[in-house]
């Protein structure tokens, strides 16, 4: 009979209080724990002096690491995590494939491009700084990658979202390979040795150069994004057995596809222009998160922005620690954790 | 649901899958669809259910132009089975008949009292109510196809449009479908392959290479020279005891 296990079901009103609880407690993790030791207190005095001007007496040098570096990069790396997973998210259920991640759609490729162009080419003169033109190359890259799809989805027959679907995933993977070339060709003609390590380092994902100028843009993206998100979780749901059955149940498949894949696209630019292309966090989180409360985007979509935050902001503070004198970039670290974090997850769904 | 389908033409890179094809549907008529393999009916189907756009002609839902009619207020109405459809995310077998109700909730109308009742009604109607708690993945193909049938009827259609929904089932499960379908008071329109199923219906069309070879009761079209020419089978129709009429086959021509 009734063999298979139902995800058991915690009470939404508890769910609902526990999540910004959880974040608060990673982020104040992440504000706490780094290579300099501070205590606790020092910690909770410096916040409590910005936040409500307490005015507790602390050393200057350690309430600046804590509130003008350690608290922003805490709070990005959040903000990337749950825009990440929840890119992650968005595309594996309207794409109907579980391969597809964050970057799928040639932003990272772009943005690398975008990057190198600027830095090491010296597009715009030192007029623009490495940030736009990674944004600009993300966006660039994005738009060939959707004019690439219409063509050739475009005139598709029977079971036409579908095809679109795929379409969209062969696109991406096209025009990833084009930017990336891009990039190794502007690499190869034009930067040092130096150079090129330091772009490698931002693609694999650095926090380090994280300010309170750049909270803004990015808790803005991934705060519009998990309501876009919720707003269209039925629709996300109705996707379950295929395009052509999410349009049979009433979803306007191109409306929402457009809508969601730009809007994440957005996002994703936003944040890999701050921090480079993090790996790992949009593809493993949501899978965890299905076997965790299951497949209803009314849970996926907050649990996975939650996980995506938490892991991330955690992921930032190991690779800060893990070698003394060093920090790693967080994209090892979030490999390194993930994928066999990634295979206990698999092997346990699959016995249960 | 009154349905007018008026010359309707659909093509794929300019090759014909429909051509010409016009009848009509009154409230609560069981419309069967037979015809060859690849004869359009699925085609037919689709278009019924506004996923695809004729490349001419006009489907009229009730008076409307179901092109012009928004996905949403369409999928109220009208409910498909597909022939093929399959997930691999892991959905238990309620949640997958949930999905029906799509239509009905908005992003601020939540689920209701009249939305669990509507999924209850639909699992019970096609005997999976014992399966709900079950994953989809652990269904045999006949239970997963009475899962599609009960989220088309949680949608409450008031056109149900069902693609060769009796495939995967075993003989009790087939005449128990086509019971619950013959009982239902809505229109709809069934393709099947086994023409004696199709004797149930009230009216049959026979699709032959995209276009009506005929429309009307089952027991005049489904004649002996109409299986020769379409079906290409040597076949007759036949009184049994009881009144009903029933075709026999001997052989492919
Ligand atoms: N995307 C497509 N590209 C090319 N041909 C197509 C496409 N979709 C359908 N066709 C063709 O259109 C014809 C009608 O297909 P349809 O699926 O409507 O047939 P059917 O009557 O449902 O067949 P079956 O009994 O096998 O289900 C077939 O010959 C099929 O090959
Ligand atoms: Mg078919």
């Amino acid at each position: 009979m009734t063999t298979a296990v139902v995800p058991s079901r915690m009470p939404r009103g508890s769910a609902i209080c526990l999540a910004p609880l959880v974040l608060a407690a990673a982020v104040l993790a992440g504000t706490a724990i780094g290579e300099t030791r501070l205590p606790l207190a020092t910690v909770l005095r410096t916040l409590a002096n910005h936040l409500w001007g307490a005015g507790y007496p602390v050393d200057g040098i350690e309430a600046g690491i804590v509130w003008s570096y350690r608290l922003p990069r805490a709070i990005v790396a959040a903000c990337c995590g749950a825009g990440l997973a929840l890119t992650g998210v968005v595309l594996q259920a309207l794409l109907r494939n579980p391969l597809a991640d964050p970057y799928l759609m040639g932003l990272s490729a772009g943005a690398s491009t975008g990057a190198v162009l600027v830095t090491v080419a010296g597009v715009g003169g030192g007029a623009i700084s490495m940030s736009l033109g990674a944004l600009t190359g993300a966006l660039v890259a994005f738009g060939c990658v959707v004019a690439l799809a219409r063509a050739v989805g475009g005139g598709a027959g029977g079971g036409r979202e579908t095809q679109a679907a795929a379409a969209i995933i062969l696109a991406g993977i096209a025009g990833s390979q084009l930017f990336n070339a891009l990039t190794a060709f502007t690499i190869a003609r034009s930067a040092n040795a130096e150079q090129a390590r330091g772009i490698m380092f931002w693609l694999m994902g650095n926090l380090s150069g994280i300010r309170w100028e750049d909270v803004a843009a990015c808790t803005l993206v991934s705060l519009v994004g998990v309501g876009l998100c919720l707003w269209h979780r039925r629709g996300l749901d109705a996707f379950a057995f295929g395009a052509d059955s999410a349009a049979s149940l009433g979803v306007n498949v191109p409306v929402l596809r457009g809508t969601l894949v730009t809007a994440t696209a957005i996002m994703v630019g936003v944040l890999v222009s701050k921090v480079g292309a993090i790996g790992f966090v949009g593809l493993v989180v949501p899978h965890a998160m299905r076997f965790l409360v299951g497949t209803r985007h009314d849970r996926l979509v907050p649990a996975s922005a939650l996980a995506g935050a938490v892991f991330l902001v955690a992921a930032d503070v190991v690779s800060r620690v893990l070698v003394p004198g060093q920090v790693l970039p967080i994209g090892v670290v979030t490999a390194l954790v993930g994928a066999p974090a990634f295979a206990l997850i698999l092997v346990r769904g699959a016995r249960r | 649901m009154k349905v007018g389908v008026h010359g309707l033409f659909a093509r794929i890179h300019r090759a014909p899958l429909l051509e010409d094809v016009s009848f009509h549907l009154s409230q609560g008529e069981l419309f069967g669809l037979v015809g060859p393999n690849g004869s359009g009916k699925s085609t037919l189907l689709r278009c019924l259910a506004g996923l695809r756009r004729p490349s001419s002609g006009r489907v009229l839902a009730d008076g409307a132009d179901l092109a012009r009619l928004p996905a949403r207020t369409r999928a109220r109405r009208i409910a498909l089975v597909e022939q093929h459809a399959d997930t691999m995310d892991r959905l238990t077998v309620r949640e997958a008949v949930e999905l029906g109700r799509t239509p009905h909730l908005s992003p601020l109308r939540g689920w209701s009292a009249a939305d669990a009742a509507a999924v209850e009604a639909a699992l019970a109607a096609v005997e999976m109510a014992d399966f709900a708690a079950r994953h989809w993945h652990t269904l045999s193909g006949g239970e997963q196809q009475r899962v599609h049938i009960a989220r088309a009827l949680a949608q409450t259609p008031d056109l149900l449009l069902l693609d060769e929904p009796t495939n995967h089932l075993d003989i009790r499960h087939q005449l128990s479908l086509m019971a619950l379908v013959r009982g239902l008071p809505i229109t709809r329109v069934i393709a099947l392959h086994d023409l004696n199923q199709a004797m149930a219906c009230h009216r049959v069309a026979v699709l032959h290479r995209g276009r009506l070879a005929a429309v009307g009761p089952p027991g005049d079209v489904l004649a002996e020279d109409m299986l020769a020419r379409v079906f290409g089978v040597a076949g007759s129709s036949r009184e049994d005891p009881d009144g009903s009429r029933h075709l026999r086959f001997s052989h492919a021509l």
